[in-house]
């Protein structure tokens, strides 16, 4: 049996008519295709499978894709736009990527992060990372990619509009 | 890790939900946040036909305190608790152990009710409700009853509910005295785990504000279910600061007796038992310190 | 050498871009045309006789294309260094997870649904689980015609050691156990498999070794090597682990047998039960030494679990037995090291190959020791440090030692001092050094080095091909940043091409931390010769002979002239119209001063350069619930010299946060043969807020066989990691860990014994 799912992802409003035993991250990866969302252990631990879901941090693995109607979901792939996110830009520059599977989670949970708190500390930061799984780069580099994103990017209000999500 | 095809159904009132349940609750699972039902899913340790999703009951989503208690909708998300502040102010004990549930990616979408009907043992909401004396409020097509939680855990993964039956409210009762509470939870690494252990100890002044009026302790993880300690409460009614800190270590060891913990790959049965009374006396000392420290001893 | 450009400079990663838009595709990503999905039926026994093996009915499921089992291969005994492996099992299932059957459908939920319609009878047959257990007389046999259950023994013996143990003032002998733990990289392990109209083999897959692992399947598969084609397309992470493994094989069967393309990944699951964890070692040492703290002689006992099949776990065994040796300078050494089969997963690399397990020991006891002299432990590691220019007892000859730099700069830069004097309860301070190789000629028997090649079109894209593998670590951007150096061009212009077995030279992979200094020296020797090649066509050009011709930031100039250069461009352009269109292509190879070990001394130059470390780790411990808190870490590190310091600094980030993992919450959890914990749920890794923030200090002494000085730092990130911290737990609490991973409850216990006393 399958269900109508009305929901808009990166911007874009998509209609599908989905199995409601299909999880987010099946929908995301398989039936459109997007596959920088990740799957590293389909239990909701390791968080490689973040996405914002109404601007919230979620485990796409854990989420029914019907439990989306309606909403709002943002993946690795709607964070940039011509250039790269802050965020994306301070991974690349503070080697903050290795193997790099964790690391649209990593975005994804930092982007719904920054968005909440402007101003964290790098405590705050691992506080919020903690559900993110990284076993390449002891963690250090990513916090501090996220700190200097925070405060190098000056977060005006010309960003562009996917940040609101 | 894939989940078998069930027919699924979105309730679109509690009404719904509640006749829904009384023609099919035997073969539904209840969709809330979905984090422990989806796990079990992929898991296949159930297997229902169908699927009610009530997250559209908007209506049981709510944090209401009134005179008397506070009143909780079950759908409220757990970080939505744990930056209550209401909560933060009057039950720190459940804003910290709502805080503490997996990851923040986790909390988001996992609900305060999803948690206490899965009913695990270590259910992290499950110890502060029950060292406040909280009740559940349980519906059906017949109507309501209110349930101490310290009677609605029945078992491991166990509850009073029956499957046409929902958790409509947690009703926490409001003391209009200083109190204070506290959660510790003993986990394998600085977050996201279960807890292998949860303390949590509350107290309650009387009128004068010099003595003790109440105290409760929840366990978590210790024992089939979640539990109080009724023997180690009773040992602070009445006591002042002194008294009651001197009480902490026979409070502790009845706590350990009461508990009745699992040896399993996580943790010895003997080790549970220890953290328990280093728990107890750690939230003891913290809560109760904090409680008089305007209070001159007496 | 400070006149570098792009050699030791800090790099992003060339890859980086794509790693943070969602854009690379890895592995798990691949879609092909066609594709079908598997799955893997495991066995939920240890040790049994599989009675009844039906796939009828699962065949007949719609969307099912393929069925697998063992009769559906060549049946062929094969093993990357043996002959115990079979592709899914023949009569008998060794081990939980050991691979039974398998099918491909056109979906992921259909595959799932039809392992449940494959019916396997079995009879379950006694099994052994810990090697001390298998070795036992009575024990079951894995193997029928491995008595004992051993599956390998190593024994070294130079100089006298009970002679040196007699004659030492003090000889520290102790027992110590470390455990099984999981690579726990975020990718799972996996396959895409596609077989072609003459039935040419591609696998795409994540693999340290695209070649060596090349030659093993073809003879598994029955194939001639050149019918087999490995892409190694981006990967999630390996540390060791990535390697042989069956689940590709499977793959590659499906796909012959539905003649479509197969997508095989393990679920989480089934890499915890079948991926190859590290092997788990009892060891016994005995180490000698002076009243003034010089060692003596070192007594070893090592007992490896192999697993049910070998992979690797014996060459991990004798690098436990024998590496520490060229750690201190060792004249007496003894070591008997068993590895034994279990009916448990096959075991395999993880960082650190043996050597991290037996630097823990060796550190464990050298901290005890400078205890009992009342020797300082930095000093202890002073004293007996391998230096610069010294030939170890095994014939290594050590190039630049960083060793003692390292030692001096990691105590000043942790206080390391004033912390130790300064004594605070239940706070503590540890140290531990460590060797490595950046390379090891002993693992493969043909030859050890590394080739390169550089193709430049007319359009100045320099593409570099090497035969190593990127598992995450950098190894693309070092290998471009050692081209663009070479070349005197800007790193912009450097590609690194997809390791493709048909198009790549024949590397032996990233592994004993060989990748920066094999691969490198391959890549740097191709960028020589590619630079030659230009400075013949730029010398034509400038009217000069073309050994006056140097390169700097992409203009080519007569030494001294550096005003009146030509662009790269214009020299490329020339070039490649002076062939007619063709492109320049320049190979090169490295080949090290290495030597076989002597099969009985175990004597020989085995590596071209060996990395050092010293680490220092500052603890806390609650005294009630035995956690440990590591609140600070400092690791200085030998590396020769860093291609790119970031990247450096975040592998010592990495393997340091992993030893911790390993110290204080790894454990596979395995009961009479199933594993009670084989998800993340329960296998617990470091978070964020379990790990502090490293300081790394990179020490440099510059390598001579290095390219441009570099050793390499992969494994030597972790192998001290373990001692430093519990070191600074014996120094908080004055109990001894002997087991890995630290015990809360029996910490707890021991610190009360203490303070009672």
């Amino acid at each position: 049996m399958k269900v109508p799912l009305s929901f808009v992802l990166n911007g874009e409003e998509h209609f599908l008519m989905i199995r409601p035993n299909r999880t987010l991250l099946d929908v995301i990866r398989v039936d459109l295709g997007l596959t920088g969302t990740k799957l590293g252990c389909g239990q909701g631990k390791c968080g490689a499978c973040t996405v914002l879901l109404n601007g919230e941090p979620v485990n796409a693995c854990l989420i029914l894709a019907p439990q989306v109607n309606g909403k709002e979901v943002l993946t690795v792939e709607g964070l940039g736009g011509d250039a790269l996110h802050p965020l994306q830009k301070a991974f690349v520059e503070k080697g903050a990527v290795q193997c790099g599977y964790c690391t649209p989670g990593m975005l994804m949970t930092a982007k719904g992060f920054l968005n909440k708190h402007p101003h964290p500390t790098k405590e705050d930061i691992r506080a919020a990372i903690a559900g993110n799984l990284c076993r390449c780069t002891g963690y250090k580099n990513i916090a501090e990619a996220i700190h200097s994103a925070a405060y190098e990017s000056g977060n005006s209000p010309a960003d562009s509009e996917r940040d609101d999500v | 890790m894939r989940i078998r095809p069930f027919d699924y159904q979105r309730a679109e009132s509690l009404h719904h939900a509640l006749q829904f349940l009384d023609a099919h609750g035997a073969e539904t699972k209840l969709l809330a946040g979905g984090t422990d039902l989806v796990l079990a899913l992929k898991a296949k340790t159930v297997a229902p036909t169908r699927v009610l999703d009530i997250n559209e009951l908007k209506d049981l989503d709510y944090i209401r305190p009134d005179e008397s208690a506070l009143r909780i909708g079950p759908l409220v998300r757990h970080a939505r608790m744990a930056s209550d502040p209401f909560i933060r102010q009057k039950f720190p004990a459940l804003a910290q152990a709502t805080g503490l549930i997996g990851s923040w990616q986790l909390r988001n979408v996992g609900t305060l009710g999803g948690n206490l009907c899965n009913a695990s043992p270590s259910a992290d909401s499950a110890p502060a409700l029950l060292a406040a004396n909280a009740l559940a409020v349980i519906a059906d097509v017949n109507g309501e009853e209110e349930v101490l939680f310290r009677d609605f855990f029945t078992g491991p993964r166990a509850s009073l509910l029956k499957p046409h039956q929902i958790l409509k409210e947690i009703v926490v009762p409001l003391c209009d005295t200083r109190s204070h509470s506290m959660y510790l939870k003993l986990m394998r690494k600085k977050a996201v785990d279960l807890a292998l252990v949860g303390v949590c100890f509350q107290a309650e002044l009387d009128v004068t504000g010099s003595r003790i009026a109440r105290v409760g302790i929840g366990l978590g993880g210790v024992a089939p279910t979640p539990i109080r300690v009724p023997n180690a409460e009773a040992l602070f009614s009445g006591t002042g600061y002194r008294e009651a800190l001197e009480a902490l270590p026979e409070a502790a060891e009845a706590a350990v007796t009461s508990a009745n913990p699992i040896s399993d790959l996580r943790a010895t049965a003997e080790y549970r038992r220890d953290i328990v009374r280093v728990f107890v006396e750690r939230s003891g000392r913290q809560v109760l310190g904090n409680l008089f420290s305007e209070v001159s001893e007496s | 050498m400070s006149d570098l450009h792009v050699v030791g400079k800090s790099y992003p990663q060339i890859d980086a871009r794509e790693k943070v838009t969602g854009t690379t595709e890895f592995v798990s990503d691949l879609v092909l045309p066609n594709m079908l999905f598997g799955r893997t039926l495991r066995s939920p026994y240890a040790h049994a006789r599989i009675v009844h093996l039906d796939t009828s009915r699962a065949s007949k499921m719609p969307g099912v294309k393929a069925v697998v089992t063992y009769s559906d291969t060549p049946g062929i005994k094969f093993g990357p260094r043996s002959n115990d492996w079979t592709i899914m099992a023949c009569e008998k299932v060794l081990f939980e997870g050991d691979e039974v059957a398998a099918v491909a459908a056109v979906d992921e939920d259909t595959a799932e649904e039809a392992l449940d319609l494959i019916r396997v009878e079995y009879e379950e047959i006694p099994a052994v689980f810990d090697p001390m257990d298998a070795m036992q007389p009575e024990a079951p046999l894995v193997h029928d015609d491995k008595p004992g259950n051993i599956a390998f023994e190593y024994k070294v013996d130079v100089g006298d050691v009970d002679e040196a143990l007699k004659n030492s003032y003090f000889v520290y002998e102790d027992s110590f156990y470390t455990n099984q733990v999981y690579q726990a990289y975020l990718e799972p392990m996996g396959a895409v498999a596609a077989v072609d109209l003459c039935g040419r083999l591609t696998l795409w897959t994540g693999t340290q070794i695209p070649n060596m692992m090349r030659m093993t399947y073809a003879r598994a598969l029955g194939l001639p090597p050149e019918q087999i084609r490995v892409v190694v397309p981006d990967y999630g992470g390996a540390f060791g682990a990535k390697m042989e493994n069956n689940v590709h094989l499977v793959a590659a069967v499906l796909a012959q047998k539905a003649r479509r393309p197969v997508k095989l990944m393990n679920t989480r699951r089934d890499d915890f039960l079948a991926g190859n964890p590290r092997v788990p070692m009892y060891v016994d040492i005995k180490l000698g030494v002076t009243a003034d703290g010089i060692l003596t002689g070192k007594d070893v006992r090592v007992v490896g679990g192999n697993g049910a099949r070998t992979i690797y776990a014996h060459a991990i065994v004798a690098t436990a037995c024998y590496r520490v040796d060229s750690l201190y300078r060792f004249r007496h050494v003894r070591a008997m090291g068993h590895t034994v089969y279990t009916n448990t997963v096959p075991t395999s690399c993880f960082r650190g190959f043996g050597n991290a397990q037996m630097t823990f020991v060796l550190e464990s006891a050298m901290d005890a020791i400078a205890e009992h002299l009342s020797i300082d432990p930095a000093e202890l590691r002073l004293k007996n440090g391998i230096g610069s220019g010294e030939v170890s007892i095994h014939g290594w000859r050590i190039g630049a030692s960083g060793l003692a730099e390292c030692v001096e700069r990691a105590t000043k830069a942790a206080d390391w001092a004033g912390k130790r004097s300064r004594r605070e309860p239940m706070r503590g301070i540890g140290l531990a050094c460590c060797n490595h190789v950046a390379g090891n000629r002993g693992f493969v028997q043909e030859f050890d080095g590394g080739a390169g090649m550089v193709r430049i079109g007319r359009d100045g894209r320099i593409t570099v091909y090497h035969g190593e593998s990127d598992m995450g670590q950098g190894q693309k951007t070092t290998f471009a940043q050692i081209v663009a150096e070479r070349l005197g061009v800007p790193l912009e212009l450097i590609v690194v091409a997809q390791v493709d077995t048909d198009v790549s030279p024949f590397g032996l992979g990233s592994f004993a931390t060989r990748g920066t200094i094999m691969g490198g020296n391959g890549v740097l020797a191709a960028a020589a010769n590619a630079f030659r090649q230009l400075a013949e066509v730029a010398g034509e050009m400038l009217e000069a002979a073309p050994e006056d011709i140097v390169s700097e930031n992409g203009m080519f100039f007569v030494m001294g002239a550096p005003d009146q250069g030509i662009p790269f461009m214009d020299v490329i352009e020339a070039a490649t119209r002076k062939q007619g269109g063709a492109p320049l292509v320049a190979t090169g190879h490295y080949i090290p001063p290495t030597e076989l070990p002597n099969p009985v001394t175990k004597y020989g130059n085995v590596a071209p350069a060996y990395p050092f470390a010293c680490q220092i780790a500052e603890v806390e411990v609650d005294p009630d619930t035995g956690h440990v808190t590591v609140v600070n870490f400092v690791a200085a590190h030998d590396v020769g010299r860093a291609i790119n310091p970031m990247a450096t600094e975040g592998q010592i980030q990495g393997g340091v946060a992993q030893g911790l993992g390993w110290t204080l919450m790894e454990n596979m959890v395995v009961n009479e043969g199933r594993v009670a914990n084989a998800s993340f749920l329960d296998y617990e890794i470091p978070g964020p807020l379990d790990v502090p923030d490293v300081v790394p200090i990179l020490v440099e002494p510059v390598e001579p066989e290095g390219p441009y000085g570099a050793k390499g730092i992969g494994e030597p990130a972790l192998n001290p990691s373990m001692a430093a911290i519990t070191n600074a737990i014996y120094n908080a609490t004055g109990v001894r860990i002997n087991r890995l991973p630290v015990n809360h409850q029996m910490l707890v216990r021991e610190i009360k014994k203490r303070d009672h006393s």
